[in-house]
This record gives C-alpha cells, structure tokens and sequence, in this order.
C-alpha cells in the first residue's frame, strides 16, 4: 500500500498549484467549507465533512461565458470561449465524482457533444480523498457508490495515522503522482467505514407512468420553489443561454453568450410565449425532479440522476427528503404489487 | 473544438407584415448554404446581445431557393426586438433542429390539416410541400381556424389554396367582423363540413394546447387511427440539442424526439398535452 505522510502532501499541493489550478477545500467563514480555487496548500483545510456544494461547478460552473460577440462598426465576430488551463480539483467527496457519470452521458458521450464540457472535463483531474464516516443524510451506498469509492476519480487518498493511503486509479493519477513523495509500506489497515441504512431504490421501469397526484400534490404544498436541492445537487444540469451586454461603445460592442443553471423546480420553467405553462403544480414540478432522476435520466442516457450525496436533504427549508420520497414510492409500489396479486388470484 | 450553441449569422431578404402581431421574414444565411430542413422542424434564432428562442420554420423545403422564411409573433423582448429589424440586417440561426413530419409515411393518404391559430405557421411548410408534391398525395383538406379575421395568416395563400380543385379549404374565426361572410365559431366546427375516409387519413393539427383537446376528439371520433394523427408540441427548447432539458416531456425531448409526435406516441405520456 501507498502511503503520502502530511508533509509529502502539503508539498505535493504546492506543487500542483504551480502548475495548474488547484481547487480544494477551503474554509470560507461561518462553518462553511467549499471547494474553491487556492493558491496553495496554507489556504486549504483537511478538517471537513462533505463541502456544502458539489464539484459540479467546475466542469459544469452555475454561470460559464460560452462565447463572446464582438461588434465593430459592421463587423461581427463570434469567439468560442474554452478553458485552457488544467485544473485539479482535490479533496472531492467519491459521491462527487460518481456524479460526473452523469454529466458525462449527457454533455460528452451523447452527440452532438458539448465542447464546454468535454474540454472541461479533458483538462480536470479529480484526487478524493475517503469520506470518513457516512453522514446522516448520506445514502450513497444505495446507489452504486460507497464513501470510499475509488471508481470515478484519479486517485483516492484516504485518511490513515500520520498522512493518507494513496490510491491511483487512472493513468492520469498515477502521471499526476510522479512528483509526490510516496513511501511503500505493508502493515497500512485502512478503516472501515459503518454503511448507513440501504434505502430501497425502485428499478427505473418500475416507477409508475401514472402518477400519484395526491403524494405529489402534498409534496409541493411544502416547497418553496427556492431550487436550492438542484443547486446543490451533483447530477442536476438544467440549464439557461442568457446574453449578457459586457461592453457598449460606439466603435465597440461586447456581448457575452452566457449559460447559466436553471431548475425544473422553478414556477417559470415550463411557460412559453404566451404565458401557458404545461407545468404549473409545484407538486408536478417536483414529481418530474425525482422521476428524472430515477426514471427518466436513466432510460434516457444510462446513468441514475442521483447518487445519494444527500445534500438536498440537509439544505431543503422545508425538510422536503428525498430518501422520505424514495421509501414512500417504494411503499406504494409494494402495495401496488400486492393489490395486483389479490386481483390474480 | 466547436460549441454547439454557435450561431450562424442569417440575412434578413425581406418582411412582410401579416397581422398587428405576425411578420414573415424571409432570411438566407449568410455563408450562402441551404438550411436543409424539413416540414415541422425548428431553429433556434438570436439576436446578440438579447437572446435566443425556438421559431418553427414557416417555409417548405420544396420553395427553398437557398432562403427560408419564419413567422414570427411579436411576443416578448426578444421577438419585439425582432419585429424591429429592417431589410439587410442580420439575425443568428442555429439548427434546424427537432424531428419533423414524417412525410414518406404520408404517400397515398388523404390529408387533413388542422392548424389554429399561429399554428399555420408551420404547417403552412408541409401543406406547400405536400401541394408541391400533389400527385402522391390523396384528398388535401384543410380545417383553419383563427380568432377573428384580422388574425388570419397567409391570406394570399389562403385565396390560392381556395382557388384549387385539388384542396379543400374551410376557414372559421371565432369572433367575425362586419365584412366576414365565412364560418363562425371555433375549428371543431368545421369537422362536421369536411368528409372523411377515416382508415385512408393523416391528420395534421397544430395549435395552442386548449385547441389540441377539441381537435383530438373530433378526430378520433371520425374514426382516424392515433397512429394516423400528427401534432407538433410548443415547448421553451433552450439548447435545440436535447441537453438543457427544457423542453423533456418524461422521458421524451420535444426537441430530438420532436416537436411533431403523433397521437399514438404520447397519448399516455402525462404532461404531453
């Protein structure tokens, strides 16, 4: 086993700050830590639970310039706008980088391609490091990912007496490892890490295409539209193309093409010209939020739309959980079954 | 590396007023190459600086000539700035994207048009394709209902489609002014006026969503198999490409898998209609 003493880290940070953007877990005041750009490893904390945002944002950022329009006097002229620099984001949660799956099916792997994306996520590597407990929101373990899941990253560093276990799991982990002062040792016992409970997930055929509107309905009395649980959320990628006006001369207009999150939860997602809005119940918004992710996104493009990271649940101001919904449509299916049964016999 | 989300630059050839609130601007793009689209297909049309939005494509590809024409409904920002653009001026097209009528399953088939209201629009590009088509086609009949006559798109075409022998054209507006002698009353009233074969039928029906429950039902109380009935969905398609997830009816994007769906498919899809 691979072993990376604080030290050896702490340089081996510093080393990849040089050289690319390094984003990692930073503490931002109030309680709060987020992953955010460094400059290097003073400004990061090891000391954190899951950050509060995903990784989401920086291979799919709330707000990303796609394009610039240039006007000069008749001349219009559009640049693509791309990421150029290589970034490293470290000390993602597993559940963060499970999330990318997908993202990847949709932005990258179904065509037409999006470049942003792709360039993005070509010009990312991801170091996690373990989750050492599971948090009481957490349900990973539900859905395919474990809070030491090595699968989706780089490299994984979990946590040991006196530095981390490393783990490259990519050949851009281990080329990105070179230069990072690593021991070989063998009496390494990595912890074990107690599972929360499984929560039962519905297979994505079995989620009923006729819904049930009272549940739904009841669900959307309580929300507040605020969209928080897609923000937080690693999977969600609705998104809006926005122009933003960034200079006005007159020998000079600079625009900028801008794409930005948006959330099917939001009252205004639906309506066209005209004012219709083919899905104006919140109870009908939120419906659609939870079945795209375990019903639609997956028959759609392979990958569930959650991985059980359990953010939604902790930043919803009304306790809306999505764990709540999963055992209450696992329960109405069950009886669904057993209905259906008597009536066979 | 190119982003799909580039738009092309489009010249605007010329604009033709239709009602207080429609124009018809008849665009070429600007690296001189056809749009290549077909009949119920849409783009996704900007204006730098103020945004984009999904107008269907007005014109048949049989009529191209290398231009394409979009009605445009003076709507919100950026279809008000729109409406403000002059002869020579530029807009930025991306597309065509979507599904459109599938058009070789058509062949031999009498058909019904049912557009109402600013749905003429696109289905002025497959009526005109098929007319252009007119021998592999049955009986042509068409059911056009607007709110008052003033709303009435396509007037001269209107008069050159009422002027064949080989099309049935019945017009109704729901509120008439002192000079209409035409039908009154909503499109479902023409039905009982138009006689159809209903197992030799395509119905094609394009409107706002409260016309599309009239309409069905007096389709398929005619008879017309679900299969055999087409409509194109209005949904709020912000990336054209199936990405942003705007315009997803369940599992269905309206703007890959539509915006023209027939009957069948979506009947039991909640949220469609």
């Amino acid at each position: 086993m691979m072993f990376m003493s604080h030290s050896s880290l702490t340089a081996w940070l510093d080393e990849l700050a040089g050289e690319r953007t390094l984003i990692a877990p930073r503490d931002v005041g109030r309680g709060h830590i987020h992953l955010r750009p460094v400059a290097g490893s003073s400004e990061i904390t090891l000391e954190y639970d899951r950050p509060d945002l995903s990784a989401k944002e920086f291979l799919f950022p709330h707000t990303e310039r796609l394009m610039q329009v240039e006007k000069r006097s008749d001349q219009v002229t559009l640049h693509d706008r791309f990421l150029e620099k290589g970034q490293v984001v470290f000390g993602l949660r597993p559940c963060d980088a499970h999330g990318l799956v997908a993202l990847d099916a949709l932005f990258r792997d179904r065509e037409p391609a999006d470049a942003h994306y792709t360039r993005r996520r070509q010009k990312t590597a991801l170091v996690g490091i373990a989750c050492p407990q599971m948090w009481e929101s957490c349900f990973c373990t539900s859905l395919g990912g474990a809070p030491d899941d090595p699968t989706h990253l780089d490299v994984l560093l979990t946590a040991v007496e006196g530095g981390y276990a490393v783990q490259p799991v990519t050949n851009q982990g281990e080329a990105l490892l070179a230069s990072a002062a690593i021991e070989e040792v063998t009496d390494l016992s990595l912890p074990d890490i107690p599972r929360n409970e499984q929560v039962p997930v519905l297979a994505a055929d079995q989620w009923p295409a006729h819904f049930d509107q009272e549940y739904w309905s009841r669900l959307g009395e309580r929300c507040l539209s605020c969209k928080l649980c897609t923000f937080v959320c690693p999977t969600c990628r609705c998104f809006d193309l926005r122009d933003e006006p960034v200079a006005s001369r007159t020998d000079l207009v600079l625009i900028e093409r801008m794409r930005v999150w948006d959330a099917c939860t939001a009252p205004n997602y639906r309506t066209i010209a005209g004012g219709h809005n083919s899905r104006p119940l919140k109870g009908q918004r939120i419906r659609n939020r939870y079945y795209c992710k375990f019903c639609y996104y997956p028959k759609d493009f392979g990958p569930l739309g959650c991985v059980g990271c359990g953010r939604c649940i902790d930043v919803c101001p009304v306790n809306i959980d999505i764990v709540e919904m999963l055992n209450t449509v696992y329960a109405m299916h069950q009886e669904r079954d057993t209905v259906e049964a008597e009536a066979e016999t | 590396m190119n982003t799909i989300y580039l738009p092309e630059p489009a010249r605007i050839l010329s604009i033709e007023p239709m009602t207080a609130l429609e124009k018809l601007f008849t665009l070429e793009l600007a690296k001189g190459q056809s749009l290549g689209h077909q009949p119920g297909q849409f783009v996704e049309v900007s204006v730098l600086g103020v945004g984009e939005a999904p107008i269907s494509i007005s014109s048949s590809p049989s009529r191209s000539n290398g231009t394409f024409e979009l009605c445009v409904r003076r709507a919100g920002d950026l279809t008000g700035v729109i409406h403000q653009k002059e002869v020579g001026d530029q807009l930025g097209i991306r597309g065509p994207y979507g599904r459109g009528f599938p058009l070789e399953k058509f062949r031999g088939k009498d058909i019904l048009f049912a557009p109402g209201g600013l749905g003429l629009a696109p289905a002025r590009s497959v009526i005109n394709q098929v007319l252009d088509d007119r021998g592999r086609y049955g009986r042509v009949t068409i059911l056009y209902g607007a709110r008052n006559p003033s709303e009435l798109l396509f007037k001269d075409e209107l008069k050159e489609w009422e002027e064949r022998d080989d099309v049935e054209l019945r017009v109704t507006v729901d509120r008439p002014d002192d000079e209409w002698t035409g039908n009154v009353g909503v499109i479902t009233t023409l039905f009982s006026k138009a006689s159809v074969y209903p197992r030799n039928t395509v119905a094609i029906t394009i409107g706002p969503p409260i016309m599309y429950r009239f309409v069905l039902m007096e389709l398929l109380g005619k008879g017309i198999p679900e299969a055999s009935i087409w409509l194109s969905l209005e949904r709020r398609m912000k990336c054209g490409v199936g990405k942003c997830g705007h315009c997803q009816i369940n599992d269905l994007y309206a703007c890959q898998s539509g915006p023209v769906f027939s009957y069948a498919e979506i009947k039991a899809v909640e949220g469609a209609l």
